[in-house]
């Protein structure tokens, strides 16, 4: 007859093998039995593996809690998700900045890529391209680059997004005309853009029927030339095709007093005032187009906008026309600053004069196909609550995101451990 | 538009005023033959002075060597880089001669070295036609100075623009008379200062 102590271990060993058996049968459970559709609730972090879960099991409700907005492939599987019958919701740990970034093709022949941006004030957000940072701001805010070229896509990161974005276009530009008299400005005009990579073509007039000319001439139409400078009253016999140019979509710069000449003057964005002597020695100032002299752009049009001013004078203005861009520069004689400017006033010259032939140009954009490195989220908060609706108001302590893993690991080790002991007890006492 | 003024440079070696007459002359032929507004008398410039940049083209000859000092040599190279031409003749039409020899260094030295220009160049056509090049003077043709004729022109050029136009024809002696003295000449031989004018108003 068993002591008692012998009774109490038999009792252990039947403990232990039908613990090990109901540990073993909850796995079977578990591994059979059909996806469940319950609520869960996700914590921030990589949402992955919960995404994958979800596919498989299609939870009546998925609450999301974020603490940075997500990339487009999670949001979009979250959406999709959504979309095939869940109730999707979410909600932020902490507040997540709205931000928006875009590139597109400067008007320019250098190929530069303009990228804006701008988020909500408050953290330090670094611009970059796959090749490095490429600056930083401390708080946020906006800005505007021109960069050479780009690598990749450009991102805007932030703790709470990344927003990224490529030129989905770029665009073709066609020769300037230029037209002038023969004289420093015209030659200084015409060498300031060929040197910023701009085509020129050019109709320089010598003598009343003599004109030196240079590059592609024909009919003034956009399909031959982006923009047209008119440079002094030579333009006069150009004035209505020019007008026209203008109304078709074109780009035209009025510089000096040209403005002043009975066809332009339609399309002007201004009158033209009585010259502004430059002030003396003023080339070779921080600013060095006080040292110009300038026919101020006076009485404004409705819709002309000042874009450059001394003191309470208007220098540069522009306007659109129909489907084209006026812009009428008082500024004569630039070649001074270029000829007698400080140590950059050549570079700046060019710049300035490009500027404006890009601020009016025809440029047609060409989409472009994106290369499969460049990732496209331009408005992350914003494509987030678009896809997702706002955000809800939920208790976003929720605990770690879990998959079960570690109950099949603890009930495993459960049956394992507790057949072992059951195994080695009835070992000990020399049953089999 | 402001006017042109033809400006002659003044460096402190050698003779820069050699051709008094030259400036007077040239403003006569573009007045005549073209509607440029030009100033009645020429400019006088220190190539050493901030006042070079106010005249784009400027004209520079001499007989006797021509050493540029320190602030002369930076002003041209700045000069140059900017975009302004100088238009450089030798007095002596000598190869050998003493300007030429020193002038064509000092100007390697500033700007670049100098090269020969194809008689293509626009600078042949830029007003008047001269399909076989820089024309021929009356001191190259009477055998003076080097007894040659000098086909070509030499420049330094800024991407495809001349910066530095040097001549060995001795255009200065051919140029020096007074103006009112071209009704003697079957053929005015300013043309070809003309189109050396239009080329740097133009190119």
């Amino acid at each position: 007859m068993p002591s008692p102590a012998e009774r109490v271990r038999r009792v252990a060993e039947l403990v232990l093998r039908a613990t090990a058996l109901a540990a073993l049968a909850v796995l079977l459970w578990r591994a059979l039995r059909p996806p469940t559709a319950a609520g869960v609730s996700v914590a921030a972090g990589d949402l992955t593996r919960a995404l994958e879960r979800w596919t498989l099991a299609g939870p009546a409700e998925l609450r999301v809690v974020l603490d940075k907005a997500p990339d487009a492939r999670t949001r979009d599987w979250i959406r999709a998700l959504a979309h095939s019958g869940s109730q999707a919701q979410w909600a932020a740990s902490r507040p997540i900045r709205g931000s928006a970034v875009i590139a597109e093709p400067a008007s320019e022949p250098s190929g530069a890529t303009r990228v804006r941006f701008a988020a909500a004030g408050g953290e330090p957000v670094s611009i970059g391209d796959a090749a490095g940072t490429i600056d930083t701001l401390s708080r946020g805010g906006a800005a505007e680059l021109e960069l050479a070229s780009v690598a990749g896509s450009v991102r805007a990161s932030g703790a709470t997004f990344t927003a990224a974005t490529a030129a989905r276009d770029s665009i073709a530009l066609k020769p300037l005309l230029v037209l002038g008299a023969a004289g420093w400005e015209s030659k200084f005009t015409i060498a300031a853009l060929e040197e910023r990579g701009w085509r020129v073509a050019a109709r320089v007039r010598v003598a009343p029927n003599v004109e030196v000319t240079q590059g592609p001439l024909g009919a003034i139409d956009t399909g031959r030339y982006s923009a047209v400078i008119a440079l002094d009253s030579t333009a006069a016999s150009s004035a209505t095709a020019i007008a026209r140019y203008a109304h078709d979509g074109g780009g035209v710069i009025l510089a000096g007093a040209s403005a002043r000449i009975g066809g332009l003057s339609s399309i002007a964005p201004g009158d033209v005032g009585r010259r502004i002597a430059g002030v003396a020695g003023g080339v070779t100032s921080a600013s060095p187009r006080t040292g110009l002299g300038v026919f101020p752009v006076t009485s404004l049009v409705s819709n002309g906008v000042a874009l450059e001013s001394r003191a309470s004078t208007v220098t540069v203005a522009a306007r659109r026309v129909t489907a084209g861009r006026v812009v009428q520069t008082g500024y004569d004689e630039t070649w001074r600053w270029r000829m007698a400017g400080g140590d950059e006033a050549a570079a700046a010259h060019r710049e300035w004069w490009s500027r404006l032939a890009a601020a009016v140009a025809y440029a047609p954009l060409v989409a472009r196909v994106p290369a499969a490195d460049e990732v496209i989220d331009e408005t992350p908060l914003a494509s987030l609550i678009d896809a997702l609706g706002p955000p809800a108001t939920m208790d976003t302590r929720v605990a770690p995101a879990s998959d079960g893993t570690r109950t099949t690991r603890f009930l495993f080790l459960l049956a394992v451990g507790a057949l072992l002991l059951e195994w080695a007890s009835r070992r000990l006492r020399g049953a089999r | 538009m402001s006017e042109f003024v033809f400006a002659t440079g003044q460096y402190e070696s050698g003779d820069w005023d050699s051709a008094p007459l030259v400036p007077a002359n040239l403003i006569d032929s573009l007045a005549k033959y073209t509607s440029l507004p030009v100033a009645p008398t020429g400019a006088i410039v220190a190539l050493a002075s901030d006042d070079l940049f106010r005249f784009p083209l400027v004209y520079l000859t001499g007989h006797l060597p021509v050493r540029f000092t320190e602030a002369e040599r930076a002003n041209v190279r700045r000069f140059a880089d900017r975009g302004g031409m100088l238009f450089v003749d030798d007095h002596n039409h000598d190869i050998d001669g003493a300007f030429h020899k020193t002038a064509v260094e000092e100007l390697g030295r500033a700007v670049g070295k100098l090269t020969q220009l194809a008689n293509t160049h626009p600078l042949y056509s830029s007003f008047f036609k001269f399909p076989d090049g820089p024309p021929n003077t009356a001191h190259e043709l009477n055998g003076w100075g080097d007894n040659l004729v000098h086909s070509h022109l030499l420049a330094a050029m800024r991407g495809d623009r001349i910066a530095v136009l040097y001549s060995n024809k001795d255009y200065s002696s051919e140029w020096g008379y007074h103006p009112d003295n071209k009704r003697f000449l079957s053929i005015d031989n300013t043309k070809f200062g003309v189109n050396v004018i239009v080329y740097a108003l133009t190119r």
